[in-house]
């Protein structure tokens, strides 16, 4: 809980008549985090990478053609078959039935396609034809003018001014005959003598002219009336080849559903083994499996095979562990702020996973500047509904319902504190304090918090440099114990100016401060004189001492404005107060004499402090855990663990 | 999302000030120039802001167009970072801008198409986008002729201009129609958007990203005469009317036989030697086009300098990020090649050249 899962390294040498059960094994487990080891094969090895990269490629082009006649018979996906079924299918075995459905839907789905191109192609002459469907003259009498040129067509609006300025230097007309946002229907009309120009410039603006088939003769109106038949016609045959259709999408589809998942397991297992190292006579195989899983994986593997040799290893945090997949276990209400965590970046394996950390803080923070019995409880009862299901719409939220159901319960407490109930402060006594009667306490307290929050954040960098033993992290850097202790010093010097005397003498905090910041000061010189490393400083160390004198003061400043940041929690708490006032003087406004109109208006500002302050306040939390509270000590970087699975995840 | 002005763009102008300060200096690109092979170049890179995308990939597998395709992926981060942090009324002009990858993709698997590549030979030529491009580009690749792979694009922006022009391409069998109409048609949508904006918005998007319309339309011009010996209504159809200091008279006058140093001695005064560049076409004119880029370089350095609040800050970055992996993308063909310094020097437009 309070790092990621410890993992081990795993490395297995299988023979090769026994590659595909544990590579279906190590699939169907869901917890091998595979590495590529594929770089151990020689490049010409038999069954090398190359070889199931080569299957792999054939079973995804299986896999997209199936998935392309289940489209064609409009046939879901359905459900992973269940893992004891999910064995590698033969590309012998399957490419008969694919090429036989193929041929079953193709011909029906390209008739389909084509009819439907030819309702379409039959939809453009007509377009093309109505705007002179009341000339009298025959259509072929615009072909083979003599003296004129004249050409019917179809072109794209916007390069309508372009040919026009296209052909500036020769006599021309160019008519609209009708036009939508994209296209339109014109008629370009110039002199025979021009013909080379204008059928160049009519060409290169993409006017596209009108092409009748020989069957369509007679004035437009006649070949419209033609056409018109033509696309019944069409449109009837389209209608009886969709019933065809759908007796095969009934026969087909549980066929189709299984050959998929099986030659999707298939293309995820070549996949896999494509990354193992071949050598001789057997495979290598390399990844990372979560500690508390091994023993039940290695158990399983040496069922499957009884010449496999297994080999482990267990990287100490402290060496650091760039390679190590980050495998988070948070389970229950934990799990609702893990994701807060990961989409600020996934920890380091050697890194404290500050899961528990924001699951104490966020809803402290939250419930502090939310602090209302009521907002509280719907906000509780909106996240109970989330984090219930029961809605189909809004499954997904789930997990963030969860959250929203600790935010509001905690704000409830808060409410209890502060004495408010959706804004009303004269029906439940406080019981620690009225923010908006004691601004200053409320103030000071949460500037308190945020001190406390910040040590905290000190403390867990320095937890996370001694896990790697950065012995200058941990005692120089800014956030490491000098940091920690400038901080607690400037913090007792400000706290005898404006509290009063402490049991600390002051010079004593005074020399405290002076050591600390130069300790900050001179971080890098003094890591490098305590790992070894010479020279002390890079460019001069007039240079260096003039650059860490500004570093030192942005250390200074940002301790002061990391401290002064949480003022606005206990700004937020005057302001949720201030605003619920508002929103009584506001109803009295409407109605004086607390008529409907009052209670609406108190309603509707009610709601708006939940909807709105809420998803405010949500936000000042998360910025002031990401901001202040994260930046002291989260590194990040870490490569997420993804164990092997025979279905794919929701990415892929 | 924020309006504009200090509120609403501090920020993208934050991260953006950030990311800019990890563009590589003068000494990382000598060092690069200087670099005795691919593999040394790697590595130096691997100490920079490309060095986690490149470490990605096992140093077996990192052929130097992998290595592009790896780079490549800081710029989409940098994208999907700015159009994120960027006003509500901004977004569009950005995303327009980044989906000019996508027209390069889509361009590049239609010739995928044509010269019978498979997807491995095409996928790490595309640029990646990730999951905001709306392109089936495997689906394309394996289809079986330019129209079907048309067909599959239905439902997106692309689909109408292409389908239309496929009647040019059923006719001539060339790709150039379906090219250049990808081409017109998202430099029109640009435009739009640049014209969306409004106040300092809209005179650093002209600043920027006109510039970068006016170097194509220009380019496209002189390729078209020079190159192509089109005719000067196929030049006027085959341009934009529109660019912020290169007016649609400039390219009709090219289109029309004009003398094109005379052309771009109006355009930019500043440009020297233009004559000698175009007197040897094949090889005067990519170096031409360095020069215009160069001029884009100023022109978004200029946007980094005084008020700060506009969307010319990420527009420059993203600009400047996508011209370093240019001149990255012709380092690590050169060294690969084995190219000597002095050959590759001129192409390049930030690094070895200062």
């Amino acid at each position: 809980m309070f790092y990621p899962q410890e993992m081990t390294e795993i490395e297995l040498i299988v023979p090769e008549r026994d590659v595909l059960p544990v590579t279906r094994l190590l699939a169907g487990e869901g917890v091998f985090h595979q590495m590529d080891a594929s770089y151990l094969s020689s490049e010409t090895e038999l069954g090398g990478a190359d070889y199931w990269r080569g299957q792999s490629a054939t079973y995804a082009a299986l896999e997209r053609r199936i998935l392309a006649i289940m489209q064609a018979l409009d046939v879901d996906e359905g459900q992973p078959l269940p893992a004891a079924e999910t064995t590698m299918i033969e590309i012998e075995t399957v490419r008969p039935s694919v090429e036989r459905l193929e041929q079953e839907s193709r011909d029906l789905s390209e008739e389909l396609a084509r009819a439907q191109k030819q309702l379409e192609q039959l939809q453009r002459y007509i377009r093309q034809l109505e705007p002179i469907a009341d000339v009298e003259v025959r259509i072929s009498a615009f072909r083979n003018l003599r003296y004129i040129f004249a050409m019917l067509g179809i072109m794209p609006v916007d390069n309508m001014e372009r040919l026009q300025t296209s052909l500036a230097r020769i006599p021309f007309v160019l008519l609209t005959l009708r036009k939508d946002s994209q296209q339109a229907v014109v008629l370009l009309l110039g002199t025979q003598h021009d013909s080379d120009i204008l059928e160049r410039a009519a060409r290169s603006a993409y006017l596209n002219p009108l092409n009748l088939p020989e069957a369509y003769q007679g004035t437009p109106a006649q070949i419209i009336a033609a056409i018109r038949e033509d696309m019944e016609r069409i449109q009837q045959h389209i209608t009886e080849r969709k019933g065809v259709i759908t007796e095969l999408h009934d026969a087909r589809r549980r066929q189709l559903q299984t050959l998929l998942w099986r030659v999707r397991a298939s293309r995820m297992l070549t996949d896999a083994i494509a990354r193992f190292g071949r050598l001789r006579y057997t495979y290598v195989i390399a990844g990372w499996v979560p500690t508390a899983r091994l023993d039940s994986l290695v158990q399983r593997l040496n069922q499957v095979s009884g010449e496999i040799l297994i080999e482990t290893s267990r990287p100490k945090r402290r060496n650091g562990g760039q390679d190590v997949p980050v495998a988070l276990h948070n389970p229950g209400i934990l799990g609702a702020f893990q994701q807060l965590v990961t989409n600020y970046g996934w920890p380091r394996y050697e890194e404290v996973d500050p899961t528990f950390l924001i699951t104490l803080t966020f809803p402290l923070l939250f419930g502090t500047m939310f602090g209302d019995v009521g907002h509280g409880l719907v906000l509780a009862l909106l996240g109970g509904l989330l984090a219930s299901r029961q809605v189909r719409a809004l499954r997904g939220l789930a997990n963030m319902g969860l959250l929203i159901l600790i935010c509001g319960l905690v704000s409830t407490v808060f409410g209890f504190l502060y004495g408010s109930v959706f804004g009303l402060e004269d029906i439940l006594p406080a019981l620690w304090l009225r923010p908006l009667e004691s601004i200053m306490q409320i103030l000071m307290v949460t500037v308190g918090l945020g001190i406390v929050l910040l040590s905290l954040g000190f403390l867990t960098n320095i937890i996370n440099a001694w896990m790697v033993r950065d012995w200058g992290r941990l005692l120089f850097d800014h956030n490491g114990i000098a940091g920690l202790l400038l901080y607690w010093s400037l913090i007792g010097l400000v706290a005898r100016a404006f509290v009063g005397p402490l049991p600390l003498n002051p010079s004593v905090l005074v020399v405290l401060v002076a050591l600390a910041s130069l300790a900050v000061m001179l971080a890098e010189p003094l890591t490098r004189l305590i790992e070894g490393h010479r020279p002390l400083t890079e460019g001069g160390m007039g240079t260096y001492i003039v650059q860490a004198l500004f570093e030192l003061f942005e250390t200074l400043i940002s301790l002061l404005s990391n401290s002064l940041s949480y003022v606005r929690v206990g700004a937020f708490a005057v302001a949720h107060g201030g605003l619920s006032a508002v929103i009584f003087i506001l109803a009295e406004l409407v109605s004086p004499t607390k008529g409907v109109g009052y209670w609406l208006v108190v309603a509707l500002g009610n709601l708006f402090i939940v909807g709105f302050e809420g998803l405010i306040v949500g936000i000042q939390t998360l910025r002031l855990e990401y901001y202040e509270f994260f930046s002291k000590f989260f590194t990040g970087g870490g490569r997420r663990y993804t164990p092997l699975s025979l279905v794919p995840t929701a990415g892929e | 999302m924020p309006k504009g002005g200090v509120s609403g763009y501090s920020a993208v102008h934050a991260r953006v000030r950030a990311m800019y300060s990890t563009m590589l200096t003068a000494e990382v690109w000598a060092a690069l120039c200087e670099a005795p092979s691919f593999a040394s170049l790697i590595n130096i890179l691997k100490d920079t802001v490309y060095g986690p995308y490149l470490l990605e990939v096992e140093e077996k597998a990192l052929t130097p167009r992998r290595a592009v395709y790896q780079i490549k992926q800081h710029l989409a981060n940098a994208y999907n970072t700015v159009i994120r942090l960027v006003p509500e009324h901004a977004q569009p002009l950005l995303t327009q801008l980044y989906r000019l990858f996508e027209v390069d993709n889509l361009k590049a698997v239609l010739r995928g198409i044509v010269t019978g590549a498979s997807w491995d030979q095409v996928r790490y030529v595309l640029f990646p986008l990730g999951a905001i491009t709306v392109l089936p580009a495997q689906a394309m690749v394996e289809a079986e002729s330019v129209g079907a792979a048309v067909e599959l694009l239905r439902g997106t922006p692309y689909y109408d201009t292409l389908a239309h022009a496929m009647e040019r391409f059923t006719a001539e069998q060339s790709l150039f129609p379906l090219e250049v109409a990808l081409d017109l048609d998202y430099r029109r949508e640009l435009w739009k958007d640049i014209n969306q904006l409004s106040g300092r918005d809209r005179e650093q998007a002209l600043h920027i990203v006109g510039s970068l319309i006016d170097m194509d339309n220009l380019m496209w011009a002189i390729r078209y005469r020079v190159y192509h010996h089109l005719s000067e209504e196929e030049i006027i159809n085959y341009t934009v009317p529109f660019g912020y200091q290169v007016r649609d008279e400039d390219i009709r006058a090219i289109a029309a036989g004009a003398d094109i140093a005379q052309v771009l001695a109006r355009v930019y005064p500043d440009l020297t030697d233009v004559r000698s560049l175009l007197e040897e076409p094949r090889r005067g004119l990519p170096l031409l086009e360095v020069r215009l880029q160069k001029h884009i370089v100023e022109r978004c350095r200029e946007a980094f300098i005084g008020y700060p609040f506009h969307v010319g800050i990420p527009l420059a970055y993203v600009v400047l990020n996508e011209l370093e992996i240019q001149d990255l993308t012709v380092l690590i063909e050169a060294k690969s090649l084995r190219i000597p310094v002095e050959e590759f020097r001129p192409h390049l437009l930030m690094g070895c050249g200062y």
